[in-house]
């Protein structure tokens, strides 16, 4: 009797898991990504992105982009061929449960204190939430990588970046070079939550 | 002497407000994102905004396709499923569906394996492919920036053809830079090219239906003053060209509304930025104009219901009162506090008299928050229709049996 309910509580976790997000099986699938981005989604090298607290939308689209060749990358574009779509969606439910850490990136006061205002008047909290702790397909930003808050929001400036639909290209036209800088500083600045 | 003192004057006047002009722009605030332009100063804290297309598709299993409701004797089924964005339905000439989608990037190819579908995907990585027409073996894709084609595709599903450019002269604003492609009765390829704002003035080149010859010759504006059409189809009999359009954001819960409209000739101008909904001016742009400058909408199809499918109905299946009704799919939006739209509407056209508006298929939207979003249809031989889901990433096919 037991094992029949072991057998039955088996085809139902078997049926979820073919329609929902599995956290676990997420993990699991992590392991190779660990090796740049942490263990539990927190990268510690420099220019590599914190996936940890990241909006499950986020993750999966960039793994879409990725894989279909709009954002490329050399280390993550031959990673993402590889990956379902089920894949996908384990890996962006893991990183969306870990506890996002700030990455404690070495920061300049000066440029902190410049790129502070830019928040408002380039309206970021619009989409990225006023703690820019992101959402849906908006990603968190809060104490993320500063290399890597730099190139990518330098890339979105000089149109070599490719976003989902347009947004962040359009918002990052009317940057300066200068003010790329400091809105990294900024953001890296912060903790995330 | 006197004319020589007027220009010199005026060019002196031209210097010295360029010379303020400049550096006033220069300090102008950043352009908030395109949803959010044009929110009043006392709307900043609403927590409207639009709703986020999820990565991937629905499994059969999470579609409760048995909460769409259609009018008796109407049956509706899952056809496909598992076509992440599916948004536009085109035939090829040997049975093959075309399907587009617009954020996720591709194009896909839907076999009918009797009972059950095989998708393929065919292109990917595009810019918002959301436009596909099929033509002579051929078929077109509109991408925001340049409109392609695919020689002979039906043949090399597993292996297809290059994408060979047809016309490439195009914006590449990403707002509203999203295209519906269709072949008219002219032969010629029509599609829009959106306003690149919620509201603004915008340039020349857009807030337009445009058309080009198949070739990517013979480019010319059709319509006028049409802020977004991402629909449009031709009547049967007469030949002649209706479109939907999404109306501004951020004037009302109400207003302005939606747009069925009508372009029988090339050149009219549908009041975009000026006039909403045909009888209400912009309160910035619509200044010192007047509606009745404009082509007035053939229906109002009411506040923020996202209008986009358009679709004469041809087919023989259904009860002959339907032949030549149009289905207006309308996707639904996200500045309305009261969700409309996320329903098919349909409309009878009737000589002399004012159109007939009624619901055709609803309930995609439980407790103001959707399941899925219906956003174009197609025929299928039968007489059957397809309607194509881009949220759930699924097709339904609605048939009547008497």
């Amino acid at each position: 009797m037991r094992r029949l309910g072991t057998l039955v509580v088996l085809l139902v976790l078997s049926a979820a898991g073919a329609e929902a997000a599995d956290v676990e099986a997420g993990r699991r699938k992590s392991a190779p990504c660990a090796a740049c981005h942490g263990a539990d989604g927190n990268a510690t090298i420099p220019g590599t992105p914190s996936l940890a607290g990241q909006p499950t939308f986020f993750t999966h689209w960039q793994l879409i982009k990725f894989r279909d060749g709009r954002r490329r990358d050399a280390q993550m574009s031959p990673f993402a061929q590889s990956l379902s779509d089920e894949d996908m969606a384990d890996l962006a439910a893991f990183y969306a449960a870990q506890p996002p850490k700030a990455r404690g990136s070495a920061v300049d006061p000066a440029k902190v204190a410049a790129g502070r205002p830019l928040v408002d008047t380039h309206h970021c909290s619009s989409c990225h939430t006023p703690t820019l702790t992101g959402q849906q397909q908006v990603p968190l930003l809060a104490g993320q990588d500063l290399a890597y808050l730099r190139k990518l929001l330098g890339g979105f400036r000089t149109g070599t970046a490719s976003d989902l639909d347009g947004t962040m290209t359009m918002a990052a036209r009317p940057l300066s070079a200068e003010d790329v800088e400091n809105l990294a500083h900024y953001l890296a600045s912060l903790t995330p939550r | 002497m006197r004319r020589t003192l007027v220009i010199a004057l005026t060019v002196l006047l031209l210097v010295v407000v360029t010379s303020w002009l400049i550096p006033a722009q220069a300090q102008q605030p950043a352009a908030p994102p395109p949803w959010k332009q044009g929110q009043p100063a006392e709307l900043a804290n609403s927590p409207l905004a639009p709703v986020p297309q999820p990565p991937a598709p629905k499994a059969p299993g999470e579609i409760p396709v048995a909460k769409i409701k259609v009018p008796a004797g109407f049956k509706v089924e899952l056809w496909a499923h598992g076509i992440n964005n599916a948004r536009v339905m085109t035939w090829g000439s040997k049975g093959t569906l075309f399907v587009s989608s617009r954020v996720a990037g591709n194009v896909y190819a839907v076999l009918d394996k009797g009972g059950t579908r095989e998708v393929k995907t065919i292109a990917k990585g595009l810019n918002l492919p959301n436009g596909v027409a099929f033509r002579d073996g051929t078929l077109y894709v509109a991408e925001i920036h340049r409109i392609t084609k695919m020689v002979g595709i039906e043949d090399k599903l597993d292996s297809p053809p290059p994408m060979e450019v047809v016309y490439e002269t195009l914006p590449k604003d990403a707002p509203h830079g999203w295209k519906y492609l269709a072949f008219g009765p002219d032969g010629k390829l029509y599609f829009n090219i959106g306003a690149p704002c919620n509201i603004c003035l915008p340039p020349d080149t857009h807030a337009n239906i445009s058309r080009i010859n198949a070739d990517g010759t013979g480019f010319e504006y059709w319509a006028h003053g049409v802020r977004n059409s991402v629909g449009f189809d031709w009547h049967p009999v007469t030949k002649e060209l209706y479109f939907t359009t999404h109306a501004r954001d951020w004037l009302g819960e109400d207003v302005p509304s939606d747009r069925f409209d009508h372009a029988p000739k090339k050149g009219l101008h549908f009041g975009f930025p000026y006039c909403h909904q045909g009888d209400i001016l912009d309160p910035e742009f619509g200044k010192g104009r007047a509606c009745g400058e404009f082509a007035p909408p053939l229906i109002k199809t009411g506040p923020h219901v996202g209008g986009n499918g358009v679709m004469f109905y041809t087919g023989t299946m259904f009860p002959t009162e339907y032949k030549n009704r149009v289905f207006l799919t309308q996707r639904g939006a996200w500045n309305r506090t009261e969700k409309t739209g996320y329903r098919v509407m349909m409309v009878t056209l009737r000589m002399g008299d004012v159109p007939k508006y009624e619901v055709f298929a609803e309930g995609w939207l439980e407790n103001n928050q959707p399941w899925g979003r219906p956003v174009y249809t197609q025929h299928m031989k039968d007489g059957s229709i397809l309607i194509a889901d881009d949220y759930a990433g699924a097709i339904y096919r609605v048939s009547y049996q008497r």
